[in-house]
């Protein structure tokens, strides 16, 4: 009896030992198996990583997603003879999710930074963005510039893990931050009166202005930042990403970006398909 | 017994204003003060929505049948995982009791917020691909996907429900695996010894004397679990699973529609838990009478 538990035990940990092995020796060696374009042709889906930024991404009324991100994945998706499917990831998970193989491609507004792209491959930026800020009126009444929120005294609300909180961390490192999980908690704080401003990618500051202007207001005329946004694939996929760099080459001289951009960013057309 | 009429007393009447004054007074606090504008006619599309003529579920309606879905099916695969690990744990096997022990003791002192995090990035991931779960699913038929969808999830979330289900299952079925073995234990000594002096066998005994009465005095700790589990699962959100909660987290990072969506919320759950719980509180009281009748 006891000795027939050992041989169990010992044959448990061997079949694990061997699979670990082999997913090890099948790690190490991605670029002699399939990328990611040949994965997605098999599947017959493309499976895209992203998460809810108004107007980027983000669902109507009957659950489907809709926006800038959502069109311009169903373009690609539609241009390789497959479907797009998307999956709605944290942002603060969303690099060791793609690294993990929960999907296939971030198309998310994903700004291109240095330390991401020591994780994960970006394509060539298909659209840019830029920081700004929205401030409450009473708190922050008389802020003009940049310089006016580098004080101590100063708290800002931002997204965990957006580049958002990067440039906050750069131009205004004398101010507290304080980290949300989304925009709509840091909005709601700055609402709430318990922060002077938030900082987001345009035109979101602009929009909240627009919907709140007995309580908010814009200190400055324009974006303070300017980022490239590109498509995020892993690491070591060289053929997928020579084919994303000349798919935006294609769609940006066709000049469909700027047409879908002025719609989702300068009219609100879009904004019946959520309330 | 004698049965205390239930009477409306002053008392009654002054507790029910001030109840209602201080919501009216949280209201208006949120409605003035805040500036906040309620706009409850938008929240009540997200869960039932007219669309071409026909009814259907809006967004919170789906993450809600979604909760019910991983709910029902995590507390049936714990029940199984813990009822065999709760044998094990009053096995006369050394190695039993300590396999059974160590998973016991591992899951119940980890947050099953971490657990979460550790199923999904490392074993969830790795098994998924070792089995080739996901071609499986999306070379399966129609016929075999609706099925599948109506179970679980659509094929394209099936890999990341299979994920927060596994999750569920392994941390509910330590409590289980707990209620089954006190269960077991709760067996008068006696009850053993007379099995065991009709010359039954130690499977012979728990199959027809002791489980059988362990089974009564486990059932509504059971249903209980149920309960917990229905609580717990709001914790798969972080794993976006289109559950109740992150539904709603998604929408409200949507329409910034803060307050209504997390009362609807509190809602849902509050309706389905204490339906629940009502109906472990008529299980307990038909065994009660059903063993002392007996």
């Amino acid at each position: 009896m006891k000795r027939n538990h050992l041989w169990i035990a010992i044959t448990v940990i061997t079949v694990f030992a061997l699979f670990a092995a082999r997913e090890t020796i099948a790690q190490t060696a991605p670029a002699a198996g399939e990328g990611m374009l040949e994965q997605v042709m098999k599947r017959g889906v493309l499976r895209v990583g992203m998460s809810t930024f108004v107007p980027w991404a983000m669902q109507d009324k009957a659950g489907n997603f809709v926006g800038f991100e959502i069109d311009v994945a169903n373009r690609l998706a539609q241009e390789m003879g497959v479907k797009a499917e998307f999956i709605p990831t944290k942002w603060s998970g969303i690099i060791p999710a793609l690294l993990t193989g929960k999907f296939d491609i971030i198309i998310g507004g994903m700004g291109i930074r240095p330390e991401r792209n020591l994780k994960v491959n970006f394509s060539i930026p298909y659209d840019h963005t830029g920081m700004s800020i929205v401030a409450h009126k009473k708190l922050a009444a008389g802020f003009r510039k940049l310089g006016d929120f580098n004080n101590a005294n100063v708290s800002i609300a931002v997204r965990t893990g957006t580049t958002a909180a990067a440039a906050a961390k750069q131009w205004m490192p004398k101010a507290k931050l304080r980290l949300f999980d989304d925009e709509s908690q840091a909005i709601q704080e700055l609402l709430l009166g318990r922060v002077h401003a938030v900082i987001a990618s345009a035109p979101l500051p602009a929009f909240q202005a627009i919907a709140n202007p007995g309580k908010l207001f814009l200190p400055l005329k324009e974006d303070f930042t300017r980022e490239p946004i590109g498509f995020a694939i892993r690491k070591g996929d060289f053929d997928s990403l020579n084919f994303l760099d000349n798919w935006i080459r294609v769609v940006e001289a066709e000049g469909w970006l700027k047409e879908r951009k002025h719609h989702w960013f300068e009219t609100k057309e879009w904004e019946r398909l959520l309330k | 017994m004698t049965k205390n009429k239930i009477r409306f007393t002053p008392l009654d009447a002054v507790l029910i204003v001030l109840m209602l004054a201080a919501g009216l007074f949280l209201v208006r606090r949120i409605g003035v003060d805040m500036n906040y504008r309620w706009q409850w006619p938008v929240t009540l599309q997200y869960l039932v929505r007219m669309d071409g003529g026909s009814w259907t579920a809006g967004s919170l309606a789906q993450g809600f049948l979604t909760t019910v879905k991983l709910s029902l099916w995590a507390t049936a695969l714990a029940t199984l995982l813990g009822t065999i690990l709760g044998l094990m744990r009053v096995s006369h096997s050394l190695f039993d009791r300590l396999v059974a022990g160590s998973y016991v003791e591992m899951v119940r002192n980890l947050p099953p917020l971490v657990l979460v995090f550790i199923v999904y990035f490392f074993i969830g991931d790795r098994i998924m691909t070792l089995l080739g779960i996901e071609g499986l699913i999306r070379s399966a038929s129609p016929a075999t996907q609706a099925v599948l969808t109506f179970l679980f999830a659509p094929p394209a979330r099936l890999s990341g429900f299979f994920a927060g289900l596994a999750t569920l299952v392994l941390y509910e079925a330590a409590y289980i695996t707990e209620i089954v073995r006190a269960g077991i234990q709760s067996i008068e000594q006696g009850q053993w010894e007379a099995a065991h002096a009709l010359g039954l066998s130690r499977r012979q005994q728990l199959r027809y004397v002791i489980l059988p009465q362990a089974l009564q005095r486990i059932l509504p700790a059971l249903a209980g679990q149920l309960i917990s589990t229905i609580k717990d699962s709001a914790i798969v959100s972080v794993i976006s699973i289109p559950e109740l909660t992150f539904q709603g987290l998604e929408l409200m990072s949507a329409t910034y529609l803060t307050f209504e969506i997390w009362i609807t919320i509190t809602a849902l759950y509050f309706i389905l838990t204490f339906t629940f719980s009502i109906g472990v509180r008529r299980l307990e009281s038909s065994m009660q009478t059903k063993s002392s009748a007996g």
